[in-house]
Parts: structure tokens; C-alpha cells; sequence
């Protein structure tokens, strides 16, 4: 099994700190959350599941805990680290922060994680507001192979598909790395507000729309701009966006580059069947169908599945899909490659890679 | 005709919340709710969680716009927060979904469950 989606927390801020450069060092210390953009539509309850053990540390700050909740029982055997809360230094209002916070959590993801279990592997963070910073840190970080894809988040300035972002999906392609583009940060800090129709209201609503939304946006930016096209070794991986609506999407774009081809000639093809081979999308959370599941796996056959299907528990988080559950859940012919072999061909030869 | 379990200590539930013990080849729990005890099946039927460590709590309740405590008592999923009504086991907010739930009690400092 390999798990696309695990967040590390930061049990202890000083240890992300001793990686940022010494002349930051103190702005971040005074800063509540790192100066990360808070949420604005916080969860009622809990962000995290209720039943792991934290001492006082956030579930999921060590690789003890990570090991004993989740990679052992579940035999998983890669797990990718997508940060919780660096991710969201691409919606910083100053990129200089964002790039020293994010090279710090890379760091912190490698001497903190990556040397401590040789089944976890990392997800490079970058301040995508600067996008030729971005690919710098893309190029550093990069150089180690435990890193095998990078994260943006899904809150954005616009969507991805913009050709300036073009510099950050341009180091990942050279460097052989997947692009995973994970929902959150809608709406905050300098991310356009979710959902479509001006800010929402509550948790349910931006749980609900904003990564739905901001992950079709993306989907679409991407095909209708030609970054595949511009790019045709690239990958993309959808995190936590959804996936029900896919099939709906995908249609409704098919029949628009039909009739509106003209305003992107660059595209000589139906945008699902660059989506079919360019996409992948992770299964969490996996909607709840009231008794359709048959409805809904035959929907996203349409759209390619089990093929551009990748398993994620999105542990620890509260709306978490537990790899025994889903094991029984998908249909027994899709188990072994939305849980394994779509994972491992995606990143490839980095999986298995170590540094010398 | 009963048949009661030993499933745990009461002051292990008063400090917890909950015990949780493996009987007749399933995991159950007694949960506190209220001044009663109340066995439960330690599987949500939603996803599985282990729904004997969620909390016993009021649910909340309201018109648009308000929001309010009610004196109804619920189970609380500790991975997705699905309500269950500790009474019946019927999930509050999906008619489809309904945990198994026993009768328990506490005899001299031991909880006990009838499966």
C-alpha cells in the first residue's frame, strides 16, 4: 500500500526553527502560526481525529506515533509527507518569508522524518506566490530522491494552469517530480476566496466547496492553458478535492473544447484524454454515497478510474479514510492499483530511491 | 435470558469515558451518558471507527441562525463526528446506519455488559 496523503505535525515550532536562516529566525518566533494566514472558517470540533494519543503534542508530531496509528497496522509500505501547515507559505503576503519558511520545513521534513523510517517519503514545499523561487527550492530540494513530488496548495492567487506558475511545474518536470496540488487555504491570507461566489460562511461550507472548487479550477487551468502540452513528461496528483464530481467536469469541459475550440487552438485533443494520462487523483475523502457505490465507481470508471485513482488516509485529520475500511470498500478489482501500483508508477523510480 | 461480561473497571470508565473489551469475538464498549452506563458496539457503522472513545455530549441543535444545547445526549464518532443515539444506537443523521448497543452496569467496581 502506498499512502499519498500523511500530515506530519509540528510537535515542537523550535525544531522547525533551527532550519530557518538566523535572520528570520526571531520574525517567525514572534509571529503566531509562523505567520501563516489563519483559517478563517475553523473546524467545530477538531481538526484531528479524537481517538490518538498526544500528550499535549498535536496527534501525529512523531514518527513514533505516525508508525504505531497508521504505517504498521495498515502495511503501508510508502508513505508521502504533505505538510499541514508550510503549504500554506505560498499565501504569505511576503514571498521572502514564505521561501525561508519553506526551505525550512523541507529541511525539517528530511533530518526530522525521512532519516528516522525508511517507508516515509517527502513533499517539497515552495512559495508559489514567487514562482521562480519556487523552482529554485523545487531544484534544491529536489536533489534528495526521498522527496517525490511537490505540494501547492489549493488556495492560489489564480489558478495553476497561469503561465506564471509555469517556472514551478517546469523544475518539477525535469527533475521527474509529480505536482500534487492539495485543497486547503482557500481564501486565506492572498488566496482568492473559496467556492466561487464571494466568501463563504461556515466550515461545512468551505469543507464542501473550497476544495472541490479550487481543485476543479485548477483541473481545468491546467488542461485549458496547455501546461501538458507545453510539458509532456509532467504529472499532477489531486489531493482532497474530491472526486465524485469528476466525471461531470470532464464532461462538461469535452463538450466546451468542442464547440469553443478556438480560444485554445493549442489544445488537439479531448482535454479528458490529457487528463486520463497527465492526472491522478487521491481517493480521500472518498464520498459517502447513501448506498450508491455502484453508481459512483461506474461514474468514475468514465473518467478513467481505477487508473487515475491514488490511495490517501489523510491521517491524522478528522475526516481521515482508513486503509482496512477502504480495502473492503473499492471494488476488488481496482484494490491493488488505486492502493499500490497507480501510486508507484506515478512517482516512479524515486520511490525506491535512497541517497547514497 | 442475560449474559453478562466483565468488560472492565468503573474507575477506568470514570477517568476515560470508556471501556472497551473484546467479547464473544466482538469489541464493545461501556460509555458514561449521563448518570447511566450503556454498552455499544465499538464499530461505527459509518467507516469503523472505534466509536466507544468518541464523547458523550449535548447535541447541538437550533433554527437558522441560532444555535442551541439540547438535553438530548449523543455518541460522537472520534474520527468523523457521526451522532449516534447512545438509547437506540440509530445514527441521528442517517436513518440507514444504527450501532449495536447493550445494557450494561456497574457491580461492585466492575462494569458489565449483557451481550
Amino acid at each position: 500500500m502506498i499512502d499519498c496523503d500523511i500530515h506530519p505535525q509540528i510537535g515542537d515550532p523550535e525544531e522547525l526553527l533551527a532550519h530557518v536562516e538566523t535572520g528570520q529566525r526571531d520574525w517567525f518566533r514572534g509571529q503566531p502560526y509562523f505567520g501563516l494566514p489563519g483559517y478563517s472558517w475553523s473546524h467545530p470540533s477538531s481538526w484531528y481525529r479524537k481517538d490518538l494519543a498526544a500528550d499535549g503534542r498535536p496527534p501525529g508530531a512523531d514518527v513514533e506515533a505516525v508508525q504505531r496509528e497508521l504505517l504498521d497496522p495498515s502495511g503501508t509500505a510508502a508513505g508521502v509527507l504533505n505538510a499541514d501547515d508550510a503549504v500554506l507559505a505560498s499565501l504569505m503576503p511576503s514571498p521572502y518569508r514564505a521561501a525561508a519558511l519553506a526551505r525550512a520545513h523541507n529541511d525539517w521534513i528530511r533530518e526530522r522524518w525521512l532519516e528516522r523510517d525508511a517507508r516515509l517519503r517527502g513533499a517539497i514545499v515552495c512559495p508559489a506566490q514567487d514562482p521562480e523561487e519556487a523552482a529554485r527550492e523545487v531544484r534544491r530540494a529536489g536533489e534528495d530522491p526521498r522527496f517525490v513530488h511537490v505540494v501547492l496548495c489549493g488556495g492560489s492567487e489564480r489558478p495553476y494552469g497561469e503561465p506564471r506558475y509555469l517556472p514551478i511545474f517546469e523544475a518539477a518536470a525535469e527533475l521527474g517530480l509529480p505536482v500534487a496540488i492539495h485543497s486547503g487555504g482557500e481564501g486565506m491570507g492572498i488566496a482568492a476566496p473559496p467556492g466561487g461566489a464571494g466568501p463563504v460562511t461556515f466550515y461545512i461550507e468551505w469543507h464542501t466547496l473550497g476544495s472541490a472548487c479550487s481543485t476543479m479550477a485548477h483541473l481545468v487551468s491546467l488542461l485549458v492553458h496547455g501546461t501538458f502540452e507545453r510539458l509532456p513528461s509532467l504529472k499532477v496528483l489531486l489531493i482532497e478535492g474530491g472526486i465524485a464530481w469528476l466525471p461531470g467536469i470532464l464532461w462538461r469541459l469535452d463538450t466546451n473544447w468542442r464547440a469553443l475550440r478556438s480560444d485554445t487552438p493549442w489544445l488537439d485533443r479531448k482535454p479528458s484524454e490529457v487528463a486520463r494520462e497527465h492526472v491522478r487523483f487521491s481517493t480521500q475523502p472518498l464520498e459517502h454515497t447513501d448506498g450508491h457505490d455502484e453508481l459512483l465507481w461506474e461514474m468514475l470508471e468514465a473518467a478513467g478510474a481505477p487508473d487515475v485513482l491514488c490511495f490517501a488516509s489523510d491521517y491524522p485529520h478528522w475526516d481521515f479514510d482508513d486503509p482496512a475500511f477502504m480495502l473492503k470498500r473499492l471494488p476488488e478489482a481496482w484494490r491493488e492499483r488505486v492502493l499500490h501500483e497507480n501510486a508507484a508508477a506515478l512517482y516512479g523510480e524515486r520511490l525506491g530511491l535512497v541517497p547514497a | 435470558m442475560s449474559d453478562w461480561h466483565d468488560v472492565g473497571s468503573l474507575a477506568d470508565l470514570e477517568r476515560d469515558g470508556h471501556v472497551v473489551a473484546r467479547v464473544e469475538g466482538r469489541e464493545v464498549g461501556v460509555v458514561a451518558v449521563g448518570g447511566d452506563l450503556r454498552g455499544v458496539r465499538n464499530r461505527c457503522p459509518h467507516h469503523g471507527g472505534p466509536l466507544c472513545l468518541g464523547t458523550v455530549e449535548r447535541r447541538v441543535t437550533g433554527r437558522p441562525g441560532g444555535y442551541d444545547l439540547a438535553d438530548e445526549l449523543v455518541l460522537r464518532c472520534p474520527w468523523h463526528g457521526w451522532e449516534f443515539d447512545p438509547l437506540t444506537g440509530a445514527c441521528l443523521d442517517d436513518s440507514a446506519l444504527r450501532v449495536a448497543v447493550y445494557p450494561a452496569k456497574a457491580v461492585d467496581g466492575r462494569v458489565l455488559i449483557d451481550i
